[in-house]
């Protein structure tokens, strides 16, 4: 059988997991700027999205929707492909963070992020990629990870897992998904909003002294290098992006 | 439920005293003393946080019950007080 070697298209539709809030709406409103359009869930609709979806009702589709449900997420899918047309293009975002080191935290709460961060997520790729390869045939998948899944940081055990499993299978799916998908990750360095809840103002200037650049990650950093893995034809695939000011090196 | 179910069910509490004397075990084991004031500086006698997780592990062991708690909270602990209070309220929640 003949394979295609020829570039895969730019994302026309994006389905963009957890797009509510932080970098995930950054994204979605990113993808629209970039002329896609996004379908979006998230566990609770805020009023930046129901606005996003009020103001560009052909272009935007939204819907509150637990990730760790795999029949709703299914339905969404669904649904929003009736509203937009076939989706071409994910970005896995949705995830729930950790702070607590390993020795305390409960069984439930492990297996809580697993579900949300792991287990979930390759739902998710699955149910896009049984909906895009029937629909298009053809896409972009982006991964959103984390530096944490290169590097040891205290407290981040199960999280630093769960986006090191979603590294390895991003790999593994663009072998897979072979002349079909491209498939890649971007990893964050810590959000400086993120940091600043949890940390003081010293340890913060610490931190921030340490990461070469001078400055912790912000989500407009992040989408141009998401816009350019879902538009741009740069045949990057099966690789991992690390965005953090160079903290890690 | 009758109330003697209850007090079946509750958790027992370790008292501050003896949980102030696990805490001089874990700094014993390194060679460091637990000064008798409650408002000695935990960076002053070299108590670390996986120090706090030790005596918390202790804590649990003693009373067969895991105490999990996330780190933010420990981050405004300063002083040896400060520990009894915390481990206090651990066993509380």
């Amino acid at each position: 059988m003949s394979e295609s070697s020829t570039a895969i298209p730019r994302a026309s539709c994006v389905l963009v997991s957890g797009g509510s809030r932080g970098l995930g709406l950054a994204l979605v409103q990113d993808a629209l700027d970039a002329g896609a359009k996004v379908a979006t869930f998230a566990r609770t609709i805020t009023p930046e999205l129901e606005k996003l979806a009020a103001d560009r009702p052909d272009d935007v589709h939204i819907g509150s929707v637990d990730i760790t449900d795999e029949k709703a997420v299914r339905t969404f899918i669904k649904e929003a492909a009736a509203h937009l047309g076939p989706i071409d293009a994910l970005v896995n975002n949705a995830a729930i963070g950790q702070d607590s080191l390993h020795v305390h935290t409960s069984p439930e709460r492990i297996a809580a992020i697993v579900a949300t961060n792991l287990t979930a997520p390759l739902l998710v790729v699955r149910a896009f990629l049984r909906h895009a390869m029937a629909k298009s045939g053809r896409g972009r998948i982006v991964m959103v990870t984390s530096v944490c899944a290169q590097r040891g940081y205290s407290g981040l055990v199960t999280y630093s897992a769960t986006k090191g499993g979603l590294d390895s299978a991003m790999r593994t799916l663009a072998r897979e998904m072979h002349g079909r998908f491209l498939v890649n990750s971007v990893a964050p360095g810590f959000f400086a909003s993120e940091m600043s809840s949890v940390l003081g103002t010293e340890q913060l200037s610490t931190i921030t002294r340490r990461t070469p650049t001078g400055r912790l990650v912000e989500p407009e950093n992040i989408a141009p290098v998401v816009r350019s893995l879902l538009f741009d034809d740069t045949n990057i695939n099966g690789q991992v992006l690390t965005i953090d000011g160079g903290g890690s090196i | 439920m009758a109330d003697g179910c209850l007090d079946y069910i509750a958790m027992t509490t370790l008292p501050r005293d003896q949980v102030r004397s696990m805490m001089g075990e874990v700094l014993a084991a390194q060679g460091k003393e637990l000064p008798a004031e409650d408002a000695a500086l935990l960076e002053t006698i070299g108590f670390r946080s996986l120090d706090f997780s030790e005596l918390a592990l202790r804590v649990e062991d003693e009373l067969d019950e895991e105490l999990n708690f996330d780190a933010p909270g420990l981050r405004s602990i300063e002083t040896v007080g400060d520990v009894l209070t915390f481990i206090d309220q651990l066993q509380q929640a």
